[in-house]
């Protein structure tokens, strides 16, 4: 592997964004927000606990397409960036390094500390993340710890950096190559777990 | 205009980023847009938009009296003027605000989720900015020293249908 995960990340952490004089932030191809990481968690949370028994799994999906999306269209932004091509460019000579690549990034970005741990170019991808804020949801959880697996952000953004490398030209309106790849969460912090653990598969083989 | 402290941390032993002490993350329009759809569609099971900007106002009433406390700052004027440059740092748009601990008016000439709706699907027949009322709602509430969900705010005016600015209406 040409990437230095080490480097992309030191580097990479540093990349700051400031709000313009209309109080927005355009970058990377999408309009940005920084807010606390715990609206995240606590809307999700709260849904999911509203919503009743049989239906739980789809509000949960459902939540993974966003961050599907949300993946897709801003890791395009990532790796088509200045950035990108300054400190991750140089390393990249394959598909899988822009995939090793996007998860040092991912991991800079306070998302999760995630790393690609199995790789079936085209096929399969398995990511394991050591530390990531969607745990934290078990802190608002009787015996801070959770039932149900709850990472659906990373599910998400692992299924969508799959369809970027291997399902196609990029989509603007995601109607082509995006939901190429499925994600599923296999183990969580948040259930008791040591990491998280993360199965992307064609979405054709998808369960 | 208040002069805001923003002190972003990278704990690299984590891989985590903190402004002002909160854990932060960086997200796209998509997603903060996505999970307003979600909110919208299912009214049918829950109240969606009901949860979206409760959970909203009391992040950001947490935010904002946590900031204010740390600051020693106790006027209400200024807490409110502090919550405005808050708002833009967070990207969240700019906003003007007028009232007392009555209630008042708030108008959004940006907003960061209508901004975003309207970039990823065009207008829309009602107000969506659930998010946006639920950080109103926490302001107020932490500028008058009150609990969160003290206040009532109604999106009146919007930019996905087509107006000028978004406009908000607080009430106790």
């Amino acid at each position: 592997m040409a990437i230095d995960r080490k480097k992309v990340i030191d580097e990479m952490s540093k990349v700051s964004v400031e709000a313009n004089e209309d109080g927005l932030i355009p970058a990377f191809n999408v309009m940005v927000n920084q807010w606390p990481a715990n609206f995240w968690n606590e809307f999700s949370r709260r849904l999911v606990e509203a919503v009743d028994e049989d239906i739980k799994g789809d509000v949960e999906d459902l939540l993974g397409n966003a961050a599907h999306e949300c993946g897709y269209h801003t890791g395009y932004g990532i790796i088509t960036s200045l950035e990108w091509e300054s400190i991750v460019g140089p390393m990249v000579e394959n598909k899988e390094d822009v995939l090793h690549g996007a998860f040092a990034v991912f991991t800079a970005w306070g998302w999760a500390d995630a790393e690609v741990v199995e790789l079936i170019p085209g096929e399969k991808m398995v990511v394991r993340a050591k530390d990531y804020y969607e745990a934290d949801v078990k802190e608002n959880l009787p015996g801070k710890k959770s039932k149900r697996l709850f990472a659906h952000m990373i599910s998400g953004v692992c299924a969508a950096f799959m369809d970027l490398a291997y399902g196609g030209d990029y989509s603007p309106d995601g109607e082509t190559g995006l939901y190429t790849f499925r994600c599923k969460q296999t183990k969580g912090i948040e259930c008791g777990d040591e990491y998280g653990e993360f199965v992307v598969l064609k979405s054709e083989e998808y369960e | 205009m208040a002069d805001i402290k923003l002190d972003h941390k990278f704990d690299a032993a984590r891989n985590r980023h903190y402004l002002n002490d909160q854990l932060s993350v960086l997200h796209c329009h998509h997603y903060a847009t996505l999970f307003t759809q979600l909110a919208l569609d299912a009214k049918d099971l829950v109240d969606g938009t009901g949860i979206l900007k409760e959970a909203a106002e009391d992040v950001f009433y947490g935010v904002l009296t946590n900031y204010y406390q740390k600051n020693s700052v106790s006027d209400a004027q200024e807490k409110i003027k502090v919550a405005i440059e808050m708002f833009s740092a967070f990207g969240m748009g700019k906003m003007s605000v007028s009232g007392d601990a009555g209630g008042g008016e708030v108008k959004l000439p940006h907003a960061y989720v209508d901004e975003g709706w309207l970039k990823k699907w065009g207008k829309f027949k009602a107000p969506v900015n659930f998010i946006g009322a639920g950080y109103i709602a926490g302001m107020f509430a932490a500028a008058y020293d009150k609990p969160s969900k003290t206040y009532k705010v109604e999106e009146t005016q919007s930019r996905v249908t087509g107006a000028a600015e978004s406009v908000f209406k607080v009430s106790a």
